[in-house]
């Protein structure tokens, strides 16, 4: 089954490949329609026009679009992500030190999501055909109206400022010091072994991490809900129930099983809204991640960032897609022909 | 199941309350507006709402950082709201129609093709294309509108093939063909009508889409001319006197949130009414 699922993984990676160079292809010339010159960003002011010229010469900007594309991919094979115009650094260097807060911010998001939306769904499950269903599926569809970026900044109204309970800004308060090895912040909090450290990592990661999570977890909510609903229309549980078998073993050892693979599915697809979603979230929160890295590119027109760093949003959306394909496949057996 | 019979009477009222509420405002917003949405009165700034303390009756909204009363920018920022709404939902709905009615009635490489286009767009987290397009095109209305047409088309275009996929399949179709309907009088005649339910509940919900991507692009300062007032910007102005002035933030948010409600109730309810399947199923 293994030897399966890893074939499986790896036909899927092989059909995403593709569309993973065109994708890069399409941000290249999206970011071609720019009325922006990367060579006199790329030098001092005071550069002279022949200066400017030679630069542009040797960036290959006088080239047709597609050679500048060939010289760019060349260039990424050689792990040179180019020069960011702002701050003159490598961008893969840039890009790298950011990434991992974004990483540990986005996936806390997920797996809060995914806890408050399986407990969600399977509490509303619980109290169907009582008016609580109904008022939790409103409350549902409510939270669905509420977009990561307003629950961030209500969060910060009224848990940052009205009650200020919670801190909001960045990924630890100023006066602590963390050695950080990984980027994880997390992670090196534990090593670190100071429970104070950690606790305030987790704090400052609270508010945002809500966000994203409240943000994704109502569709959780809804689909497991539904999913089990019409699970339970399925004869087996019926015979299971005659068999004398508990309601919570039905549930947990069968139902929740089945009633579970449209939630996979829904997390695969809908991570890419998730993970997206961290862009403003971690503006909202001045959180040093990716996300704020691409809005300041995106305001200075820094093309080197902008295009590595929405690269990396496309290939993790498309890495998740392939990654519920086969929590599909691991959970359903029909797909395993 | 007599809850399923009675709650979407409610769902469709309130949503179309909302949806008609705002799109009247927005509509009417030069004559309903009590002030110049762009008007200054820098020695009435950050006023509270009427119903604070220390808030009057003259805005009852209270006024923002520059003395601009809140009010008329909320009403104002639902006429800019369903502007792009209406226009970015109609023209995301009429591409995405029609690559949907191309690939799912021909099928074949077409379907391939189009169905391989969608793919590579949902590799996008929807907020980042928008913003890439942003950046590319650059700032303005239009360009807004633009920018949520080429990213949201994709909703439509997947739903619908898969729509026009079965009412391909319905003997009526051939028939029509057999007694020499041309393919385009098909597709108008005889496959559209059978898509139309899904078609109308999808437009209520992009409709909120649209008004959510609005806010974002003038949030940061992407969407809308900074002299267009626009809900996002609101919030974007209130955010920096948020400790002095909560009300300030409170309130474009709320627009948001009512709005989007609104139209998502709205396609909710009417998908339950429109659509016989989806009683049978609480799909999604």
């Amino acid at each position: 089954m293994i030897r399966s699922l890893l074939w499986i993984l790896a036909r899927r990676f092989a059909s995403v490949i593709p569309v993973f160079i065109i994708v890069t292809m399409l941000v290249f010339g999206t970011l071609r329609l720019l009325p922006v010159d990367p060579a006199q960003m790329s030098m001092p002011p005071s550069a002279s026009i022949e200066q400017v010229e030679a630069k542009r010469e040797q960036m290959g900007l006088n080239k047709p679009v597609y050679v500048q594309y060939g010289l760019w991919v060349r260039d990424v094979f050689q792990g040179d992500f180019g020069q960011s115009t702002q701050y003159r650094m490598p961008t893969g260097a840039l890009v790298l030190e950011r990434l991992p807060a974004t990483v540990e911010l986005a996936l806390s998001a997920l797996v809060f999501a995914i806890v408050v939306g399986v407990a969600g769904g399977l509490a509303i499950f619980a109290v169907r055909d009582t008016p609580l269903e109904t008022a939790g599926l409103v409350g549902t569809s409510a939270l669905m109206a509420l977009p990561d970026f307003l629950l961030a900044l209500l969060f910060i109204l009224f848990l940052g400022v009205l009650y200020p309970i919670l801190p909001v800004n960045g990924r630890l308060d100023p006066g602590i010091t963390l050695e950080s090895d990984t980027g994880f912040f997390l992670i090196d909090a534990l090593l670190s072994g100071d429970p104070a450290i950690f606790l305030n990592v987790v704090a400052h990661l609270a508010l945002p991490v809500m966000a994203l999570g409240l943000a994704f977890a109502p569709m959780i909510i809804r689909v497991l809900h539904s999913s089990l609903v019409s699970t339970y229309q399925h004869s087996y549980i019926e015979q299971a129930r005659l068999r004398g078998i508990s309601d919570r073993k039905i549930l947990f050892g069968q139902a929740l099983k089945n009633a579970l693979l449209p939630v996979i599915i829904l997390v695969g697809t809908q991570f890419g809204g998730l993970f997206g979603g961290t862009l403003l979230v971690e503006m909202i929160f001045s959180y040093p991640g990716l996300g704020n890295l691409m809005l300041r590119s995106m305001q200075t027109a820094d093309l080197p960032i902008i295009m590595s760093v929405s690269l990396i949003y496309c290939a993790t959306t498309l890495l998740f897609n392939s990654l519920a394909d086969a929590g599909a496949y691991l959970i359903n057996p029909k797909l395993r022909a | 199941m007599g809850r399923s019979r009675r709650l979407p009477d409610i769902r469709l009222l309130f949503g179309c309350a909302i949806a008609v509420t705002v799109l009247l405002a927005g509509i009417l917003a030069p004559w309903i507006a009590p002030y110049d949405p762009g008007a200054q009165d820098l020695l009435r700034i950050l006023q509270p709402p009427a119903w604070d303390e220390g808030g009057s009756s003259a805005h009852i909204f209270g006024t923002d950082s520059l003395g601009r009363d809140v009010l008329s920018r909320m009403i104002y920022g639902a006429r800019t709201a369903m502007t792009v709404a209406v226009l970015a939902t109609g023209g995301a709905m009429i591409l995405g129609m029609l690559l949907a009615n191309c690939a799912g009635y021909f099928g074949g490489w077409l379907d391939w093709c189009i169905s391989r286009l969608v793919e590579i767009w949902l590799s996008f987290p929807p907020v980042v294309l928008s913003m890439l397009l942003i950046v590319g095109l650059g700032v303005g209305t239009d360009k807004v509108i633009f920018a949520i047409i080429l990213v949201d088309w994709t909703r439509f275009c997947r739903v619908l093939r898969s729509e026009v996929q079965v009412a391909r399949r319905y003997d009526y179709v051939a028939y029509a063909r057999l007694i020499g309907f041309s393919h385009m009088r098909v597709i108008a005649r005889e496959i559209f009508p059978a898509t139309l339910p899904m078609l109308i509940t999808l437009v209520s919900l992009q409709m909120g889409i649209s008004v959510v991507v609005e806010a974002i692009l003038s949030f940061v300062g992407m969407g809308v001319p900074s002299n267009v007032p626009a809900w996002g910007q609101m919030i974007a102005d209130a955010r920096v006197d948020i400790y002095s002035a909560p009300w300030g933030l409170a309130l474009p948010i709320l627009a948001i949130f009512g709005t989007v409600l609104g139209f998502n109730l709205l396609g909710d309810g009417l998908r339950r009414v429109l659509d016989p399947r989806s009683r049978a199923t609480a799909r999604e």
